[in-house]
């Protein structure tokens, strides 16, 4: 499959990136706006997550209605969510109706209304996204994990607290919000049916003078680690734990994307193998590779009933330590063969490319080819494999376990306090 | 694009939608059954079997048959209803032979004792995940609540009782009555030649048989209308649905059903996301429509604040009811229309998007629908279909269940 990738970049700081794909008749947008949960200020915890909401309720000349009325009638299935680094609205549309789209976008991005009387009820969607968690014992024990694993606040839940939510004003969040929204480091991608010269063309007039400056960096804090528990009166015991791998540019990072495959990546796999198939432990459990620009992890996680936890959670983490003694040559090219053919289905969708294409600038500040990956899959090694195992090992987890009773870790699996 | 289909001698369907410059091709075999064709003493036979399918065969052991899926790059899964269970991977077109020789061969379970029983653990602990989902416990409840007797009202999962009493032999029983070639349809899209498909299906499935599927009883559910309320206090919201009657997936009438439900309840710029997420009654709230064999039913969810969900269901309630008096505005049902054709236009661009279409259709009404057919499907539909579908079916007067803190509502 051959790709056409493009990219300009605009003099204040924004990048553009486009895919022209054959044969679809949708395109995919992803933009980023470099203001995400970790840029939120000491108070104003979870005032991303309000933003965002606060940001679709009127732009430019149109109020909440005409706005969400305006995207609708031109068929855009569009999303936003909260990241640690980045604000990320992603649309997809048919083609012939993305530059229409596009010039909505400018203006929630650049001219966004925020005014009082639709704060408050984004600060109450806001909360109520936070008090449902205690419903989701599973997705709060994920969100109990990236916070308690990564530099402080790069992780921390992008719902905020009950008080900052509670304490946030709509003066304080508009003037975090409108100066600090920069046009540098903001990206957008598209990808699928698309016109790239004329694409480029009206983001530039769209964008050329937005200037807003770059905000101060975020002050990074060493990371809680360690062990939570969370009681729960739950059905099932949710174990998370994650440990420490390589970002997105580290030579190992291939390696790092197989030992994660080796361990989860299908029916196959160790943890699938020894926890569901050999012993019936658990429905679910799964490991998976997540990053920041400077900080990444794999996060394992399982869910399973009380008098079954101790002796998951003990599989689990002698399954992981075991990865640095070796793997099989049959288990590297199941997983070459896996990870492969993802990334070329991946590339059959017009949403998940214009996903990756802003993903690949953010992380490496350049473009990867399928070629490019397949072949770097293509490359790794066995020894290249235990190598990374070895220099990252499967151990000084951070731990967090949400249900009725605690459970013991083994010697050696804690992470200093 | 182009459409083939064919059936073999012992009754199985084959059928594909062929397109040459697809890089990828899905593969799946369609079983029309699920928890609605079980008996009591059975319920979750059928997704325990989806399960048990995967567990090896005559010719593979279990780890043989993951390791092959793997080996492949196949991105692969399987999934039970109330009346479909359904078996599908896709892959690099150049896999194909690999991957159809696998599927058709477990499609024949070897349903070993020893399997059996360590996969009624795994069972036991999904059926313990969902009871922490509150929306499902909501979705099979109301199911229940909704159709009463009706075996559409069956669980899908089954309970831990009847699941640990559950034989090998019942599943054997449950296998032959509802496994039968006639009752199965071999489907694929994408990067796929028919004329190979064919062969191969008459070479891996020709000697399958079985016995003859009964057809399902035509059964129309009443519907009840009733309320419940399931006081649960370890939950922080309040989690309620709402259940009333829809066209079937037969009925001509399912895609004004489907653009009504959009203009209701769709989860953005819908009338009841301006109701009630807007203002910020309800942290969330969808209408839907689930178009079934010979049934079909409205179903919305919504999550409240304990303090606001009373006043949440009568607003729910009043822009259901204002809706069915004023009728779609032009504009409602333009933007609803396009932001169907979009979900079918990004879905079909994936052979695996294709698949479910091609094989719903066939499985459903014996028949396929391009995809551009299905788009001037929807784009045709008007305000008058639109409001004749709400008098037709009243989503006013709904089945209402309640879970979470509150004793009363």
């Amino acid at each position: 499959m051959s790709q056409n990738l493009f990219i300009r970049e605009m003099p204040n700081g924004m990048t553009l990136l486009g895919q022209p794909m054959e044969g679809v008749s949708s395109a995919a947008m992803t933009l980023l706006v470099p203001l995400g949960s970790a840029h939120d200020p000491a108070g104003l915890e979870g005032g991303a997550s309000i933003l965002c909401e606060w940001m679709f309720r009127g732009a430019g000349d149109m109020d909440s209605r005409r706005l969400n009325d305006a995207l609708d009638e031109l068929g855009a299935e569009h999303s936003e969510c909260v990241l640690s680094e980045h604000l990320q609205f992603s649309s997809a549309q048919l083609g012939v109706n993305l530059h229409q789209v596009l010039r909505i976008y400018a203006d929630i991005i650049r001219r966004p209304t925020l005014d009082d009387a639709a704060f408050e009820p984004c600060r109450e969607l806001t909360l109520a996204d936070l008090e449902s968690l205690e419903d989701e014992p599973a997705r709060k024990c994920s969100l109990l994990l990236a916070e308690n694993f990564y530099p402080w606040p790069l992780g921390r839940s992008i719902y905020g607290s009950r008080e900052s939510l509670c304490s946030a004003s709509a003066s304080t969040l508009r003037s975090h919000a409108l100066g600090g929204m920069s046009p540098r480091g903001a990206i957008i991608a598209v990808a699928g049916n698309i016109d790239w010269p004329a694409f480029c063309a009206q983001t530039q007039d769209l964008f050329e003078d937005w200037r807003t400056p770059p905000q101060d960096p975020i002050n990074v804090q060493p990371a809680r680690r360690g062990c939570a528990f969370l009681k729960k009166d739950s059905s099932q015991v949710y174990i998370s734990l994650a440990h420490k791998s390589v970002t997105v540019g580290h030579k190992l990072y291939y390696a790092a994307r197989l030992a994660e495959s080796v361990l989860s990546g299908g029916m196959s796999s160790r943890l699938m193998d020894e926890l569901r198939d050999k012993r019936g432990l658990v429905y679910s459990v799964n490991s998976r590779y997540h990053s920041l620009k400077e900080h990444a992890g794999i996060f394992t996680t399982a869910g399973t009933t009380p008098q079954r936890a101790q002796q998951t959670l003990d599989v689990m983490i002698d399954v992981m330590a075991r990865l640095g003694e070796g793997v099989t040559d049959e288990e590297l090219a199941r997983s070459k063969a896996q990870l492969k053919s993802f990334l070329i289905m991946q590339g059959e969708s017009t949403s998940s490319r214009s996903a990756a294409l802003a993903g690949d600038w953010y992380f490496l500040r350049r473009l990867r080819t399928l070629d490019e990956l397949s072949s770097a899959v293509d490359s790794v090694t066995t020894d290249e494999l235990v190598e990374y195992a070895t220099q990252f090992p499967a151990r000084d987890f951070t731990v967090v376990l949400v249900g009725p009773d605690e459970l013991k870790l083994p010697r050696g699996a804690r992470h200093a306090l | 694009m182009r459409f083939d289909h064919t059936t073999l001698p012992n009754g199985l369907t084959v059928l594909a939608e062929s397109n040459p410059a697809a890089a990828t091709a899905a593969l799946g075999f369609f079983v029309k059954t699920g928890s609605r064709d079980e008996s009591p003493e059975a319920s979750g036979v059928s997704h325990f079997l989806e399960h048990m399918m995967f567990k090896g065969t005559g010719r593979r052991t279990t780890a043989q048959v993951n390791r092959q899926f793997d080996e492949i790059g196949a991105d692969y899964n399987a999934a039970t209803t109330e009346e479909t269970t359904v078996y599908y991977a896709s892959v690099l077109s150049e896999h194909l032979p690999k991957l159809i020789d696998l599927m058709a061969d477990i499609m024949q379970p070897a349903l070993r004792e020893e399997d059996f029983s360590t996969e009624k653990s795994v069972i036991l602990e999904e059926i313990a995940l969902y009871e922490d989902q509150p929306r499902f416990r909501v979705y099979d409840t109301l199911m229940s609540l909704y159709f009463g007797s009706h075996p559409l009202g069956n669980v899908i999962l089954g309970t831990p009782r009847t699941i640990a009493a559950m034989t090998t032999g019942q599943m054997m029983e449950y296998f032959r009555r509802r496994y039968s070639p006639s009752n199965i349809v071999l489907a694929a899209a994408g990067k796929v030649d028919f004329a190979w498909l064919s062969e191969s299906a008459h070479r891996l499935c020709g000697h399958w048989s079985g016995q003859q599927t009964a057809p399902r009883v035509a059964q129309v559910p009443a519907g009840a209308s009733g309320r419940q309320i399931l006081h649960d206090a370890r939950l922080a919201r309040e989690h309620v649905g709402f259940m009333s009657p829809a066209p079937s997936a037969q009925d001509d009438d399912r895609f004004a059903a489907q653009v009504l439900s959009a203009i209701v309840g769709d989860d953005t710029g819908s009338m009841l996301y301006y109701d009630l997420v807007e203002t910020a009654m309800v942290d969330e709230i969808s209408l839907g429509h689930a178009a079934m064999d010979g049934a079909g039913v409205f179903m919305t969810f919504l999550s409240a604040d304990p303090r606001k969900a009373k006043a949440a269901v009568e607003a729910t309630g009043n822009t259901i009811r204002r809706f069915m008096h004023d009728g779609p505005t032009d504009s409602q049902l333009t933007a609803a229309r396009n932001k169907i054709a979009t979900g079918i236009t990004l879905k079909g661009e994936l052979p695996m998007g294709r698949l479910a279409d091609i094989a719903g259709d066939w499985v459903y009404r014996n028949d396929y629908m391009p995809l551009e057919d299905q788009i001037a499907r929807l784009l045709a539909v008007d305000c008058d279909d639109v409001r004749q579908v709400a008098a037709r079916y009243d989503p006013a007067s709904a089945a209402m269940l309640a879970l979470g803190p509150l004793e009363n509502l």
